[in-house]
């Protein structure tokens, strides 16, 4: 269960519609890009996917979690799956342990990786 | 009779209240039990009961051993709630590893101390086939079962079909038996009731759980941290973790855990991605997909189950420690320094107190169900 959801952000900026269907989603903002999600329920040990968009629409995109007080990242790396309209789906996550991860958007366009994070923490 | 009911209603409150809403929350994590059964989409005689039938009688089955000697149940022993009470198991020879309990098994994601498999069927199928357990092949285990009437009636009467080839027929063998060990779950325990107590606000029922075992708990979801890793009403995580236990097995030969296992797993055509898996839309194998290796798997093992944990001795991979004062004590001494520098910064010393230390075991003891619930059936060989 999500006990708190805690935004990283660069910066405000990029103010564009972004959005995805299907219900409630997160937003992300940095100056360049904007990232709208939505996860399947986070239990620890249980593997979820992320639906995702990116706007604008990037040359790459890479999703990876981290828990920085335990000096690790997931046991699993994740595929991403193009949906086409900038939409995408990350499967094949997974949150072992119960306490703080750092979870992560690196996106890269122009020649340059933006990276969007926010802290999740799971009892 | 009053007073004696005021009394313990007075201490029903005074427990309930002892716990945070966040504790309570922690507690609720670990239940309830026991869980609902789910098929296992990969294996097709998943809680198929003849299946179940004829996995029993196989797994107490010596002719599946190269010398007619040795059975699945030479280590898994119904009454030591399916372990050997052994620090590492022996049956054609002596192997690196501790015996891990069939209780619950069903519950897991990875099969072995290494996670080295994917699923229970595929799983049942690598002491069989070990130098070193039962040592046989599937030439061997199929030729038993084509030539034995009963099991072979059994087996046409589970997969209906007649017998294909050799390996096919250790494939199903292994589906049997996993659907024989499916079915061997640990009974409710004082902590169960507690739990569902405390969830329910019910303070009699809360009152009822020693004092001691309360305190362990807390320290359980407290100050030792241990629900990171022994999450939910298993108590585990179903993950691999570098706990301090050297991974030595002798001189000048060490055993790389989970670092050989995700290879091994990845190598088995016997995994939740080939052919064998009965799953055509692979639901299953999405761990299986996405694992990745790392150095710092290398002398990771699985985090195991705390359901019956008293009956379990030797502890750990490798049954190094005796008692479970043994393993409280490891984890409130552990010395960061025998931990992988590149590895995960998870552990340190917990420094317990010595009542702490008897209360932390007492929690742990009262995760029992008393055990011994399981009887083995008899088996007439009239199968038509």
């Amino acid at each position: 269960m999500i006990r708190g959801l805690a935004l990283a952000l660069a910066a405000a900026g990029a103010a564009q519609a972004c959005e995805l269907p299907g219900g409630p989603a997160q937003k992300l903002e940095s100056a360049a890009h904007t990232v709208v999600y939505r996860t399947q329920p986070l239990r620890v040990g249980e593997h979820f996917a992320v639906d995702f968009a990116v706007c604008p629409a990037p040359e790459a995109v890479k999703v990876d979690a981290w828990m920085p007080d335990h000096r690790h990242g997931m046991n699993y790396k994740p595929t991403i799956a193009e949906l086409g309209g900038g939409r995408y789906r990350a499967e094949g996550l997974m949150f072992h342990m119960a306490g703080r991860w750092e979870f992560a958007f690196e996106v890269r366009a122009g020649g340059k990786t933006e990276r969007l994070a926010h802290s999740v923490r799971l009892e | 009779m009053r007073r004696g009911l005021l009394f313990l209603l007075f201490a029903a409150a005074q427990a309930a209240q002892a716990f945070t809403d966040a504790e309570i929350r922690a507690v609720a994590s670990h239940g309830p039990w026991p869980p609902a059964f789910k098929p296992d989409p990969s294996n097709r005689v998943s809680g198929n009961k003849q299946a179940i039938e004829l996995g029993e009688r196989l797994f107490f089955e010596r002719r599946l051993s190269v010398n007619g000697e040795h059975s699945c149940s030479r280590c898994h022993l119904p009454e030591r709630n399916w372990t050997d009470g052994e620090a590492r198991a022996r049956a054609l020879a002596l192997v690196d590893r501790n015996t891990p309990s069939l209780a619950n098994v069903r519950l897991q994601r990875w099969f072995g101390w290494d996670g080295a498999h994917d699923s229970l069927w595929s799983q049942s199928m690598r002491p069989i086939l070990d130098a070193r357990e039962l040592g046989s092949s599937a030439a061997q285990v199929a030729k038993l079962v084509r030539e034995d009437a009963d099991l072979t009636c059994r087996y046409r009467k589970v997969f209906g079909a007649p017998l294909p080839d050799d390996e096919k027929v250790l494939v199903d063998v292994a589906k049997a038996l996993a659907a024989f060990q499916e079915t061997l779950m640990s009974g409710r325990t004082a902590f169960d009731e507690f739990r569902d107590a405390l969830v329910k606000g019910d303070k009699a029922g809360i009152a009822k759980y020693p004092e001691p075992a309360r305190q362990g708990l807390r320290i359980f979801i407290g100050k030792g941290s241990c629900n990171t890793c022994h999450v939910g009403p298993a108590f585990t995580n179903g993950e691999f973790h570098d706990t301090g236990i050297p991974f030595f097995v002798e001189p000048g030969r060490v055993d790389p855990g989970r670092h050989e296992g995700i290879k091994k797993l990845l190598a088995s055509r016997y995994n939740l991605l080939g052919q064998y898996s009965d799953d055509p839309q692979r639901s299953g194998a999405i761990g299986t997909k996405h694992v990745v290796l790392e150095h710092r798997n290398f002398g990771e093992f699985k985090t195991p189950s705390l359901r019956n944990l008293a009956l379990t001795a030797p502890y750990m991979h490798n049954g190094r420690l005796a008692t479970l004062r043994d393993v409280v004590n490891h984890y409130s001494n552990i010395s960061p320094d025998r931990l992988h520098s590149d590895g995960e910064a998870i552990l340190k010393p917990l420094k317990l107190t010595e009542q702490e230390t008897r209360d932390l075991v007492a929690f742990l003891e009262s995760l029992q169900d008393g055990g011994g619930n399981y009887r083995r059936k008899a088996f007439a060989g009239d199968c038509r």
